[in-house]
């Protein structure tokens, strides 16, 4: 699609101008994973290393989650900049803008998972291809669910004052829902409806069948619901860049 | 095709804000290969009607037609065939020049290979080819505009907006900036742009006032000069409210502004000198000169273009201290 393509270079030229977002991004889930998975595993039942295993999957999906809804936030200062107003009169679909930048936040987000991957050995985790090319699509899929959330959330915003809030009384929550951290099966019956509308807990979820072979969810009602979400949300962006200004 | 078309055409053109009517009502017709101005004090609507015109917001009402397509219904169209540079700066600051006009290529449809070539000839043009690999942030105020005016230029338009592009420049840089706009006007093409810079306003083919969201003047700088014909007479007395008062008890209308008394006159050499021998205040400066375009707007409004780097032309005739 025309100007797609211009988008999504338009992002990676300036992640790559960004070393700081570059690697706090990667630091950040490499912190989650040791803390997490020491603190926490000491005094779980399944066992210190059985326990790194488990969140394994929950500490991609934080970490996929907030940097892809983090390089999605950038929009807003787009907007103040004002690169964005001489994107938005150029020829360019707006599906093509929308869809473009949820692909350029699921590639920001992808780098540093993907380098998250490399502990992988090192945790005593070690899968056949198959498994491990199983891990990476979910991985994608999570990341373009997570993407689509932030461009839509932040295509709306004028003002980067609302990032604290949204981060703290949207994605937090999100995340502690999702049973990134604890097994859903366990969870109390509230805990797992509420789950049921979290897009963080199906990413989570087809993550960790890649990783583990056990699924809360069905893998067909994950990639069915993520489908779901990333169109819906794609739209509802599309939607906002077409009124331009008047937004 | 319609060969006859107008570069801008508005009808009963109307914007509102939640609160503010920013637009009552334009018609407005530019032609093809003109360059056109549009004058008007802050707030009066200049950017609101620029934004329409460059997709960039909806209209309240009536219609717009930008090269002959409709800027609500033919977007892409309108959108292809110009160039805008915004009032606000819109950069990518931590990108080089090249790369800010290679991306542009590429949104406006260039291949790669097309962007980079384009993106070379437009460097040579604008002078910028030295300055291609340094950051956006890192250029003088002046560069800045000119890689805005670049960025314009990119796509190859019919027409060019132009708001207040040369705003916070030097008289060097207003020159070279506006040499290249002359430049692409001479190969036919259309130019309509706002100023605070009335010297600039001068060379336009035609203006537009607008205020308030109406226009309320249009024509060639010289017809509107001649609208208040004859010429202006600018008093800096000791005490310019009583001076006020008294020249309207005699049949005069004075309109204070920040250059001091300014008195409308068809023939203002035959009018001063009375004028100073009778009036009661001690008259500390008086100038006559060729009505401006600010005194056409005064006139017009009873209040000025808020123009306050203007520079008012050569008076005609300088009495100090004259009593
Ligand atoms: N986004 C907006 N929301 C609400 N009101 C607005 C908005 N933008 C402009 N206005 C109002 O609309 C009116 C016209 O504004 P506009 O920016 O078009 O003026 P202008 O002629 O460009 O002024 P200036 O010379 O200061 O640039 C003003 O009263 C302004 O306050
Ligand atoms: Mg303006």
């Amino acid at each position: 699609m025309k100007g797609l393509f211009a988008v999504i270079m338009l992002d990676l030229k300036r992640l790559q101008t960004d070393r700081v977002r570059l690697i706090s991004s990667l630091i950040q889930p490499l912190l989650y994973l040791f803390v997490l998975g020491s603190g926490l595993g000491a005094s779980s039942v399944l066992g210190k290393g059985r326990y790194i295993q488990y969140i394994f999957p929950g500490v991609l999906g934080l970490s996929l989650l907030f940097s892809a809804v983090f390089a999605a936030m950038l929009i807003v200062f787009d907007r103040q900049i004002g690169f964005l107003k001489a994107v938005l009169v150029a020829p360019v679909p707006r599906t093509a803008i929308a869809i473009g930048k949820v692909l350029s936040g699921a590639i920001q987000a992808l780098v540093p998972a993907v380098v998250l991957l490399i502990f992988l050995p090192l945790l005593g985790m070690h899968m056949g291809w198959l498994r491990f090319l199983g891990l990476l699509g979910a991985m994608v899929i999570a990341a373009i669910t997570f993407s689509a959330l932030g461009v839509a959330t932040a295509a709306r915003f004028k003002s980067t004052t609302v990032f604290p809030i949204i981060s703290n009384a949207v994605l937090l929550p999100m995340f502690f829902l999702s049973g990134a951290l604890y097994p859903l099966a366990d969870a109390p019956h509230w805990l797992k409806i509420l789950a049921h509308f979290d897009p963080v807990a199906y990413a989570v979820d087809l993550m960790r069948g890649a990783v583990l072979d056990t699924t809360f969810f069905p893998v067909w009602l994950s990639l069915a619901v993520l489908t779901g979400f990333i169109t819906t949300l794609t739209w509802l962006a599309t939607r906002v860049f077409a009124s331009g200004e008047d937004a | 095709m319609n060969m006859q078309y107008a570069a801008i055409e508005t009808r009963d053109l109307s914007k509102r804000y939640e609160k503010v009517e920013a637009l009552r009502g334009i018609d407005l017709t530019v032609n093809a290969g003109e360059m056109f101005a549009l004058l008007g004090p802050n707030g009066a609507g200049k950017t609101t009607l620029f934004s329409i015109l460059a997709t960039l917001r909806k209209p309240s009402g009536g219609e717009a037609r930008v090269m002959g397509f409709d800027v609500m219904r033919e977007r892409a169209a309108v959108r292809q065939r110009m160039g805008i540079v915004f009032q606000e700066p819109a950069l990518e600051q931590k990108l080089s020049v090249r790369d800010n006009l290679l991306l542009m290529g590429l949104f406006y449809g260039l291949s790669m290979k097309a962007a980079r070539v384009r993106t070379g000839e437009i460097m040579e043009t604008l002078g910028l080819t030295d300055i291609a690999a340094r950051q956006a942030q890192k250029l003088s105020g002046g560069q800045k505009r000119r890689l805005e005016l670049a960025r314009s230029m990119v796509p190859n338009p019919d027409i060019l907006f132009l708001d207040e592009a040369t705003l916070g420049l030097d008289v060097d840089a207003r020159r070279s900036f506006w040499a290249q706009v002359r430049q692409f006007v001479r190969s036919g093409r259309t130019v309509f742009f706002t100023t605070h810079y009335m010297e600039e306003a001068e060379v336009a083919d035609r203006i537009a006032l607008i205020n308030e969201g109406r226009i309320i003047a249009l024509g060639t700088p010289r017809e509107l000069k001649d609208r208040i014909g004859g010429g202006v007479i600018l008093l800096a007395t000791e005490d310019d409210v009583r001076a006020c008062a008294w020249l309207m008890q005699h049949g005069h209308k004075p309109e204070a502004s920040e250059r001091g008394i300014v008195l409308v006159s068809t023939e203002p050499a035959a009018v001063l000198p009375a004028l100073l021998t009778t009036l009661p205040v001690k008259t500390l400066r008086a100038e006559v000169h060729e009505p401006s375009l600010e005194d056409v707007f005064l006139t017009l409004t009873g209040k000025g273009l808020d123009n306050g780097e203007a520079v008012p032309p050569k008076p005609a005739l300088i009495m100090g201290g004259a009593r």
